[in-house]
């Protein structure tokens, strides 16, 4: 079959250059994190390094602050993460199975938050932490991941929740089981790929978030990943790029990690949020 | 002793009222269905005996308690759902023990009452299947077995037949026949189907609107319907219902007279216009008074249903045997069976006239064992 051979092969060229394309940068990031400083800058560059080095991953974690960043990173992405999926899901639920005035006014209200360009919210926002004692704190960092994560969140929980069927519940509870009782018992379980889903979109969005970073907060100590590596490593005169590049290798790789091992449940996410939101 | 009672239930859904005033006792151990079209309100009824609705106003009572305001859990009933609504996550063993678990039975004597329910309803082999893995009648076993596993004093049924095909529903009708003489509980079973109710229930609450129109023996409600839409309802094909005057012993149908034994009838049919109601199989084809035309005939194989047309366009059904050889466009003299008609007041759901139905009493069917099986 020369005309079917002929046509895998340009697919699968097509497709490889695209993957290609895409991955180039990722690539590059690894490999330059890998180069010692001489071979940098060299021209015409070396595409494999010569000699592979680790010394840029070491400074960066005994001589900077890195770490430090890393801890709030993942403090902030995890809490607004638990936040988000608790909240997300408790409305959720109610959006779903309760009938209540304005219930549907409500809930593209909500959606409506979402519309807004988070740079217009950002200067209340800032003002009100401001006044809530809570300026310069991951705290407020926290609870403004919550308030930009938390509508999508919403909306795909309640998508998610639209398709746990209604008897289950209501078979629950003629079993003795309380609402909270036939909540945790059947709900949950079947609202489990929704969770995580939503958990990995909140998780990655809050652990890539810059601009509400970098205007919140502004003190070495409670800086997340993003803005502390940006203050860190490049200065008006000089961009350290061996360390920005190892930098963003240890960044990206704990959301490799959990992605890879997560990623049928958010296609799935996507899916249910595709068809039904 | 009645068991379940519901005392002038009413249920309001905003503006839109579900059920209207609905007076229903229900004896122990009895197998009551409630039947209707789809909207008549059956199960909101259901519904609210579970708990799981509440009734706007009116009483509802389970073994002498009223239950009004007691959840679910605490009414010492068992309910299965259409959908049968298994736990997707759960085993059928853990199904099944789950009703058990949330009374807090401890974790050996769950697993003999789980072993006993599923021994009844021939479950053993499936019991660490996940529902999936079933096939529909297989699921419908397992959410009877989630039902019974407590001994509860009621069961509830929500069309529990609906989603299966034809012959298993036929086959899931005597199981459940079968399991309701054994355990001797009582039973209320919600459904579309006028056969399932017919075949299987003591008793029958015939609904439509909101609206109880009448709740009596299967025998009751095909012989003696309460009103016109009772009539119609119950029986396939439905009973012939055609505009009628009373006139002294005849009655006069499309301009032809009838003789007509006034005595069955009370004294709500006088002279004038009433609704003559005859089933197909009490409609004779030969010798009649009534001249009419076949129009079509369908042979279903040991019977024929056949559409008469009248001069001045009425239409009557009439079952006859298959044996008998009619054409279409053949003449027919047509009789009605003087024993078997029925009067009612004109209007859309008027009342039957006829004086067998407030003398009887309605007694509970004595329940025979090896129900037909289809």
């Amino acid at each position: 079959m020369p005309t079917r051979f002929w046509k895998t092969l340009l697919l699968n060229l097509f497709t490889w250059t695209l993957i290609l394309l895409i991955a180039f940068p990722l690539i590059w990031m690894i490999i330059t994190s890998l180069k010692p400083q001489t071979e940098l800058f060299r021209i015409p560059p070396t595409w494999w390094p010569e000699t592979i080095t680790f010394e840029h991953y070491i400074r960066l974690l005994t001589e900077t602050p890195f770490l430090l960043y890393f801890r709030n990173s993942v403090v902030l992405a995890t809490t607004t993460t638990i936040f988000v999926v608790t909240l997300g899901t408790i409305g959720a639920y109610s959006l779903v199975r309760f009938s209540y005035r304005g219930r549907e006014t409500l809930a593209t209200l909500v959606l409506f938050t979402y519309l807004l360009p988070s740079v217009v919210l950002i200067i209340p926002l800032y003002l009100m932490m401001v006044e809530l004692g809570l300026s310069n704190t991951l705290t407020s960092l926290i609870l403004a991941h919550t308030t930009f994560a938390l509508p999508y969140a919403l909306w795909l929980l309640r998508s998610f929740m639209e398709g746990v069927p209604e008897d289950l519940e209501s078979a629950a509870l003629v079993d003795g089981a309380t609402r909270l009782g036939a909540f945790r018992d059947v709900i949950l379980p079947q609202l489990l790929p929704g969770i995580i889903s939503t958990a990995l979109f909140t998780f990655i969005l809050s652990w890539n978030e810059y601009l509400y970073a970098l205007v919140l907060v502004n003190s070495e100590s409670v800086r997340p990943l993003t803005t502390g590596v940006m203050s860190m490593l490049i200065t008006a005169f000089n961009i350290e790029w061996s360390l920005l590049m190892a930098a963003s290798v240890m960044m990206s790789v704990p959301l490799i990690i959990v992605f890879a091992f997560l990623q049928s449940y958010l296609t799935r996410g996507f899916g249910a949020g595709g068809v039904k939101g | 002793m009645a068991d379940v009672e519901l005392k002038d239930v009413r249920k309001e859904f905003g503006a839109f009222t579900a059920l209207e005033s609905l007076d229903i006792t229900i004896e122990a151990g009895e197998f009551v269905a409630l039947l209707g079209p789809s909207g008549c309100g059956k199960s909101t009824t259901l519904r609210m005996l579970a708990g799981l609705e509440f009734p706007t106003s009116g009483d509802i009572s389970i073994d002498g308690r009223v239950v009004n305001d007691v959840p679910p859990g605490k009414r010492d009933i068992a309910m299965v759902f259409q959908s049968y609504a298994l736990y997707p996550h759960m085993t059928v063993a853990e199904n099944i023990a789950y009703p058990l678990k949330k009374r807090g039975m401890g974790k050996a004597d769950r697993a003999q009452a789980v072993q006993k329910a599923a021994a009844l309803l021939q479950l053993e082999p499936l019991l660490d299947r996940k529902p999936k893995q079933l096939s529909g009648g297989q699921q419908q076993r397992v959410a009877l077995g989630r039902a019974l596993v407590r001994e509860p004093k009621v069961f509830l049924l929500d069309e529990p037949l609906s989603n299966l095909d034809a012959k298993l529903r036929a086959y899931m009708r005597a199981e459940i026949v079968e399991l309701h003489r054994r355990i001797g509980k009582t039973m209320v079973y919600v459904t579309h189907d006028q056969l399932e109710a017919m075949t299987m229930a003591d008793r029958i609450a015939v609904m439509h609107e909101g609206r109880l129109q009448q709740f009596d023996t299967p025998d009751g409600v095909y012989n003696r319907p309460a009103n016109r839409f009772v009539a119609g309802f119950i029986g396939t094909p439905s009973m012939n219902q055609v505009e009628a005057e009373l006139s002294g012993s005849e009655a006069i149908v499309a301009g032809h007279r009838l003789p007509l034994d006034r005595s069955r009838f009370g004294p709500g049919a006088t002279d004038g216009a009433v609704v003559l109601g005859v089933r197909p199989e009490n409609v004779t084809l030969e010798g009649g008074p009534l001249p009419g035309t076949v129009r079509l005939v369908e042979n279903t194989g040991h019977e024929q249903i056949v559409t008469i047309e009248i001069p001045g366009g009425l239409r009557l059904l009439a079952r006859a045997p298959a044996t008998l050889p009619l054409t279409l466009g053949q003449d027919v003299g047509i009789g009605f069976e003087q024993a078997h008609i029925h009067l009612f007041e004109p209007g859309e759901n008027g009342a039957r006239l006829n004086t067998d139905a407030e003398a009887r009493v309605i007694p509970m069917r004595a329940r025979q064992g090896g129900q037909d099986k289809d």
